[in-house]
């Protein structure tokens, strides 16, 4: 059996996504990106392959994608993250009734795209060079208040006064603003929920510069935090479809397009086969009556004889 | 290559362009221009455009040689007579020249100028003009231009019209030439033709000569073979699969900027010679399938080519652009109908007006309807728009640009950037993105 993959080697994490020849997902793997990300994005494919008892020569095409994508060279071929997105987004998002819009945080960017009804991107924005609103904003928060970086939902939801107003959107400054919120005596839960809700009215400004579809996914690491998912969609009026594996879509959509590249490949090949044993056919034929310059066929001809 | 045009320095004797570093190593004069943070930075440019890419045109070498020597090695040019210095493509240069001085163009595109000339600048505002004033506040500015007998700084958006008197401040003398800030009216027609002539007669006062029948006409036939010239290699960029890549196209028209008219002009034609080759053999700059992108907006001077190289690294192909630093500058010729000095006077006054597309003019439908032109013209399949941070009038016109070719199904890509590299990783994301998009796009349309 042929198996694809998908590998997004994005900024904060490496996602690795392999599918099989009919398109369903067989397994999957997030890891940390680190320093050594080119050493790391290796082993994570490895180690999926490992886990799920496949060598290398049985992935017959690799997509890389994310930021780190032109360095990995064993790939088949690399697409920006935007592309792949798109396809993963349009791909997981026909269980829903089909997805027009996504809104994507990753570690160091958020990005809001517009896709059409085949997963074609027609439209996207991005943030500006900045952290601002991104996972990092999220990091940098979660250790200013000594907690994990999967505790945040929790504590979202146990606010008990409405979210405090984070003014400043600049990373470093917000990590100062959120240390004097703490001295000042704030519970955490109200600071929790006032960084998702500055993340959520950023968030949903570049997502209406793209256009609101009827469907709009969320994904991304940051889509795994419940309360900013809540804030977003409180901003946003309303919900949003957000898949089971919010850090993988990309990868998947990778691996959707390794698989659609490495088929049309093949039909090319077999085109090329076809082609071949056609053109043998006609040069056979054309071979068997080149005894005769006149126009006959072999048997019965008034010049040539039987 | 060797050629008539060639300088009195044997500078084109090596024709195939050969990196920097080695010309650097095989010459044993001490270099202490080339460690300078503007030499590095434009050497570093040149490179890219240089080496990134196979069989660029042998006639190409005159021109990365020519930026070599200014720009990393810090020689200048030889001029004739008075040297006048201008900060737009609004400054009708056939005057200039007439009267038998030189024009050299100092719009700057280097981000070590755009640091220095940030000084004089509030924080917001446009790269282009922080890097001219940068350049011109400098003891020994890159292209080394010399002295200026005047500086004509046509008034055209708030921040060059403002940098007017920042540049009197440094010791340059500036002629404001009045530009109107509406293009239609039959009175700012009359105005500027009356700038235009003011113009006329601050160069006598430089120059000491009055502008004939004679020496005006002399100079038209010189800009206008520069013009056809630019015509020709425009015309080559019409081929699908493409012969010819923008950033070359970019690069040959900066060039026009400092480099002498009449050698600029053979070197164009030389090119013009062996892109006929290359078409006429099929040679490919790029892939059959490369997107086909029309450049619009902010100008990219060099060494700041960073958005079109980000798209013809990614496998776009740069076909026409929208830009005062290229197609705009060079495009359109005068059209005399009474060959008298002052009609002569008006119809060159007319040629920059009236077919002018820059967003500085209140209403501005002929630049949409330029890029229309331009992307059915050259079968483009989509449009990049580059505004600088802080330019205004084209992070204003985005809107409208963007419903017009929305309206009639062309994808554009709006990039907001200056001249730093700090965003060169994230751009390069959305360039690429916006091409897969455009191949999708082609791909379902088959």
């Amino acid at each position: 059996m042929t198996y694809f993959g998908g590998l997004d080697i994005g900024s904060t994490a490496i996602k690795v996504v392999v599918i099989d020849s009919a398109g369903k997902l067989v397994g999957e793997h997030v890891t940390a990106t680190g320093s050594l990300f080119y050493k790391n994005a290796k082993e994570a494919f490895e180690t999926l392959l490992a886990r799920l008892g496949l060598r290398r020569d049985e992935v017959g095409y690799l997509i890389a994608t994310g930021y780190g994508r032109k360095l990995y060279k064993e790939a088949d071929d690399s697409i920006s993250e935007i592309t792949a997105n798109g396809i993963g987004a349009h791909e997981v998002g026909k269980a829903f009734g089909g997805v027009g819009t996504i809104i994507n945080i990753g570690g160091q960017d958020s990005k809001a795209i517009r896709i059409d009804s085949m997963g074609g991107v027609t439209n996207f924005v991005m943030n500006d060079k900045c952290a601002a609103g991104t996972g990092r904003f999220l990091d940098v928060a979660a250790r200013n208040l000594e907690i994990g970086l999967d505790e945040l939902g929790d504590y979202h939801f146990r606010a008990v006064a409405g979210p405090l107003d984070i003014n400043s959107t600049c990373t470093v400054f917000a990590e100062s603003e959120i240390i004097g919120l703490l001295a000042n005596g704030h519970g955490k839960g109200e600071i929790i929920s006032g960084i998702h809700a500055s993340i959520a009215k950023r968030t949903v400004r570049l997502a209406k510069k793209v256009g609101l579809e009827d469907r709009i996914y969320f994904d991304g690491g940051p889509a795994l935090n419940k309360g900013l998912v809540a804030a977003i969609q409180e901003e946003l009026g309303r919900e949003m479809v957000v898949p089971e594996h919010p850090q993988t879509t990309t990868a998947f959509g990778a691996a959707v397009l390794a698989r659609s590249e490495y088929l049309a490949d093949a039909e090319d090949r077999l085109a090329g086969r076809k082609a071949e044993a056609q053109a043998k056919a006609v040069l056979a034929e054309v071979a068997a009556n080149a005894n005769c310059g006149t126009g006959c066929t072999a048997g019965g001809c008034a010049t040539h004889g039987a | 290559m060797n050629g008539p045009f060639k300088p009195a320095k044997p500078i084109l004797a090596a024709a195939a362009p050969a990196p920097a570093s080695t010309v650097v190593a095989k010459s044993n004069e001490p270099l202490p221009f080339g460690k300078t943070k503007q030499a590095r930075e434009a050497e570093k440019a040149l490179n890219h455009i240089v080496d990134d890419f196979d069989d660029n045109p042998k006639a190409m070498a005159y021109f990365y040689d020519l930026f070599r020597r200014v720009y990393c090695r810090g020689e200048s040019i030889e001029r004739d007579g008075a040297l006048i210095g201008t900060t737009c493509i609004q400054a009708p240069e056939e005057l200039v020249y007439a009267l038998g001085a030189t024009p050299v163009r100092l719009c700057n595109g280097s981000y070590h100028y755009d640091q220095i000339g940030a000084e004089f600048m509030p924080a917001k505002s446009c790269s282009l003009v922080k890097a001219t004033l940068g350049m011109l506040t400098s003891e020994d500015p890159v292209p080394r231009i010399g002295k200026m007998n005047l500086v004509v700084n046509p008034t055209t958006c708030d921040q060059k019209k403002k940098a007017s008197a920042l540049m009197q401040e440094m010791g340059h003398e500036v002629f404001d030439l009045e530009l109107p800030n509406v293009k239609e009216s039959e009175a700012s027609r009359v105005y500027w033709r009356r700038s235009v002539r003011e113009f006329a007669e601050a160069l006598r006062k430089v120059t000491g000569k009055r502008l004939t029948r004679k020496n005006l006409k002399a100079a038209l036939a010189r800009t206008q073979r520069a013009e056809k010239a630019f015509r020709v290699m425009d015309g080559f960029r019409k081929a699908s699969p493409s012969v010819f890549l923008g950033k070359d196209a970019f690069l040959v028209v900066n060039a026009y900027f400092f480099d002498d008219l009449d050698r600029w002009c053979e070197a164009v034609e030389m090119l013009n010679v062996e892109l006929q080759q290359r078409h006429d053999t099929a040679v490919r700059a790029a892939q059959k399938k490369a997107p086909r992108i029309v450049f619009t907006g902010s100008p990219p001077i060099f060494p700041n080519l960073k958005l079109p190289l980000l798209i013809e690294r990614a496998g776009g192909v740069v076909v026409s652009d929208e830009t005062c630093s290229a197609n705009r500058m060079l495009y359109d010729m005068t059209a005399v109908d009474e060959w008298l000095v002052n009609d002569m006077v008006d119809s060159l006054a007319d040629k920059y007006l009236k077919p002018c597309t820059c967003p500085i003019f209140t209403k501005n439908d002929d630049r949409r309807r330029r890029l229309l032109e331009l992307v059915s013209k050259f079968q483009a399949d989509g449009v990049v728009y580059q505004a600088f941070a802080g330019c205004q009038v084209y992070e204003m016109e985005q809107r409208s640009v963007a419903r017009t070719l929305n309206d009639a199904g062309i994808p554009m890509l709006y990039v907001e950037t200056d001249y730093s590299p700090d965003d060169e990783g994230q751009l390069s994301t959305r360039v690429e993105a916006f091409l897969e998009s455009i191949k999708t796009r082609k791909r379902m349309r088959q």
